[in-house]
Parts: structure tokens; C-alpha cells; sequence
């Protein structure tokens, strides 16, 4: 079951810092290696299921579109000098991006049936 | 390996060339054909030549008209070399049927200055031929078929490649793309791909080098081999509208018209082997066509009959 969540929200600052806690814990023997992955995929879970529940903000972006690709059900996308407009009509640009793309929870589960 | 693939690569730059030129060569001659053949039906064979005799310059100007000057032309094997290097010359900016579209135009205006000096003055039906070559059908798609003789892992490929889709759930090929020329590939597990969206048949065949080139870069031992045209598709525009009842009424046989499923006349013409689309607007697709002079040769055709149907 848990395993139907991507891991890729570990790379997040949020996610490092979970990691880099866990790492610390383990260390001075506060919990065990088996613990800290229960937690880890409890995160991947959770955060999947935030970020469809509770995230409402919005974005859009605009730029030139490099590069794409999808393959396992994800895409990725390479974006050159994306501008991007918040909510709060905040602009925001950089030279690249990279937007990887993947389906909830939900969608996963549709998708097997 | 490295070295297979090295070899391979410069047998792409090389063999694409030759290929280019000898197809530039022989193209112009069939539809430009098309031009002289109504007003000097003698000259038809000899005149792989651009339609520079027929501008209006030389020939009501300087020379008495065009018909003494033909038969004292040399023979096709004399001629050959002034008519290569122009037609060499002209390829350069014509690929595009503009080019070819521009020369042609000098056709259908010298009429007026030509008719006294020319012996045998065009007949209403032959000016409407040559007129034909004023609108030259715009090739929009070329469908071409590559077999790379190699069994291929999807998956890689969309892992790897660049601007590649594969949803084995939806589609059993990768769907790829690039932006010069701008083509999109199906590659088949098979080997076998699809390169669709070129607009003419360097383009398509150069794409198609291409896509093998990345297919190879992946690691796969692919070959080009098999490369096919499968279909072109031309379009135009004849600037006048069409009774398609009266089109489809009188030419059945070839018509299909139901303006209640679509708006469109579809016209089956058998010789060449060409399905037209005709609209009542004047705008005209021709698609089915193998090598690109069915199309034009299509046209010319249907457009000696749209012209009997032309919205009064």
C-alpha cells in the first residue's frame, strides 16, 4: 500500500529535513533504521494527500517548453525562462525549471482498475 | 560499437545529399510539363525547362514569338546542362512551393502580349490550364514509413529521449518530436516508425534520419532502411466559389456529397489516384497522393472542372 506513493517529496526542503532528523535519531539509537522508513513512507503519504486536500494555491506559468517526456505515468517538463504569476500577483522567473508531474493517490488507484 | 555508430554517421551526412540532388533534378519537370503542354503540344517531351521562354519579355518583345524558337532548340541532351544549373539554381529558394509559384506566374500573365505573336492563340479552355499554374497546391503533410530493422525497448527510449510520450495504456508506440524539422515519429517496438508533419519530402526523409540518429544514440542498432512516402497531402485555394451539386450531380461517379455529414465535396479522382476535398468556398485538399506531382497533376485536373462549376 504504501508503496503506491512516490518517494519524490523526500527531496524537498521538508523532506531533507525529516530525512536529516530521522539520520540523527537513528545515530544516537533513539529509534530504529525500521522505525524511521514507517515514518518516512507515513510522510510520502501524508504530504501526497496534503497536497490534493489542502493545497489551494495557484499558480500559472509561462515560458518556452524545452523539453518533455512522460513515461510511467509522469511527466517531466523542462522549462526555459518561466515566469511565473502568483495569486498575489507576485512575479516571480527563472532561467529553467523542471516541473515532474504525477498522479495522487487517487489517480493511481483509478488508473489500476 | 562506438566505432558502428561512427561509421553510420557519416553515412547519413553522405547519402543524404545525393539523394536531395537527384531529386532535385527530376522534380520540376512534370509539373512544369503540365504548363507548355497546352500551347505547344510538340514541345511536351523537350522541356524539362523553367517557364522562363514563356515570360512575356523575350517573347513579345524580342524575338518574333515563341513557336520558332522551339523547334530550333536542341535536343534534351544538348539542353540538359543550361536546364540543370538553372533548375539547380531555382531549387535552392523552390523547394517551397512558392518559389515554383512565383516562376509560374510569368505563365498565365504574357497572354495578353503573346496571343498576336503566337501562331496558335490559346483557346479559353487551355488559358484556364495555364492559369492553373498561378495557384500551385501547398504540400501541408508528408506521411512517411522507416524501418529500423531492430527490436526496440520502449521504455528506454521514453527514459531517455527527449520530448517522447509512451502510455503503453493508451498507445503501443512512442510518440516522439522534434523542432527541426518539425515532425512528430511513432516508434514501434517492432522497429517500424511512422514520421508524420513534414512538408516536403527532404524534410521528411531528413526528420526521419533524425529520429533513427536518436533511436541509435540510445544504444540500439538501428538501421535506416525502408524509408517510404506514404501520403502527401496539398491544399489551395481556387478564389472563386463551387456548385457542388452541380459538381457532384454530373461527375457521381467520383463525387461523394452529403452536406448533412460534411461540408465538403469528396472527389475520388482515379487517374491520378487522389481524394480532393472541395469546398464551396474554392479551398481545395488533395491528399492520398504518393510523389508530389499527383498532387499538382490532380489539381491541374480537378481545376479545368471547377471551373465549369464556378458560383456565377
Amino acid at each position: 500500500m504504501a508503496s503506491a506513493y512516490y518517494e519524490f517529496y523526500r527531496g524537498s526542503s521538508i523532506g531533507m529535513a525529516l530525512t536529516d532528523s530521522l539520520d540523527e535519531l537513528i545515530t544516537s539509537g533513539a529509534i530504529t533504521p525500521q522505525l524511521a522508513m514507517k515514518v518516512l513512507q507515513q510522510f510520502d503519504k501524508s504530504l501526497a494527500d496534503i497536497m490534493v486536500k489542502q493545497v489551494k494555491t495557484k499558480t500559472t506559468l509561462k515560458g518556452h517548453l524545452h523539453t518533455y517526456r512522460l513515461c510511467d505515468d509522469v511527466w517531466t517538463f523542462i522549462v526555459k525562462n518561466p515566469t511565473f504569476k502568483m495569486e498575489s500577483n507576485e512575479q516571480v522567473s527563472a532561467p529553467k525549471i523542471k516541473i515532474v508531474a504525477c498522479k495522487n493517490g487517487d489517480a493511481i488507484e483509478a488508473g489500476k482498475k | 560499437m562506438s566505432f558502428a555508430l561512427q561509421s553510420r554517421q557519416v553515412g547519413f551526412g553522405r547519402s543524404a545529399h545525393p539523394a536531395q540532388t537527384q531529386y532535385q533534378q527530376s522534380q520540376p519537370q512534370p509539373y512544369q510539363q503540365s504548363q507548355p503542354q497546352p500551347q505547344q503540344a510538340n514541345a511536351g517531351l523537350a522541356l524539362p525547362y523553367p517557364s522562363n521562354p514563356y515570360l512575356p519579355g523575350p517573347s513579345g518583345l524580342a524575338l518574333p514569338g515563341p513557336a520558332p524558337v522551339y523547334p530550333s532548340q536542341p535536343q534534351p541532351t544538348q539542353q540538359a546542362q543550361p536546364a540543370q544549373s538553372q533548375q539547380q539554381a531555382q531549387q535552392q529558394q523552390s523547394h517551397s512551393p512558392t518559389a515554383t509559384q512565383t516562376n509560374a506566374t510569368a505563365g498565365p500573365s504574357s497572354p495578353p502580349s503573346t496571343i498576336p505573336a503566337t501562331p496558335a492563340p490559346l483557346t479559353l479552355e487551355q488559358q484556364h490550364i495555364t492559369a492553373v499554374d498561378g495557384i500551385v497546391p501547398t504540400l501541408q503533410n508528408i506521411v512517411a514509413t522507416v524501418n529500423l530493422d531492430c527490436r526496440l525497448d520502449l521504455k528506454t527510449i521514453a527514459l531517455h529521449a527527449r520530448n517522447a510520450e509512451y502510455n503503453p495504456k493508451r498507445f503501443a508506440a512512442v510518440i516522439m518530436r522534434i523542432r527541426d524539422p518539425k515532425t512528430t515519429a511513432l516508434i514501434f517496438a517492432s522497429g517500424k516508425m511512422v514520421v508524420t508533419g513534414a512538408k516536403s519530402e527532404d524534410d521528411s526523409r531528413l526528420a526521419s534520419r533524425k529520429y533513427a540518429r536518436i533511436v541509435q544514440k540510445l544504444g540500439f542498432d538501428a538501421k535506416f532502411s525502408e524509408f517510404k512516402i506514404q501520403n502527401i497531402v496539398g491544399s489551395c485555394d481556387v478564389k472563386f466559389p463551387i456548385r457542388l451539386e452541380g459538381l457532384a450531380y454530373s461527375h457521381g461517379q467520383f463525387s461523394s456529397y452529403e452536406p448533412e455529414l460534411f461540408p465538403g465535396l469528396i472527389y475520388r479522382m482515379i487517374k491520378p489516384k487522389v481524394v480532393l476535398l472541395i469546398f464551396v468556398s474554392g479551398k481545395i485538399v488533395l491528399t492520398g497522393a504518393k510523389v508530389r506531382e499527383e498532387i499538382y497533376t490532380a489539381f491541374n485536373t480537378i481545376y479545368t472542372v471547377l471551373v465549369e462549376f464556378r458560383k456565377p
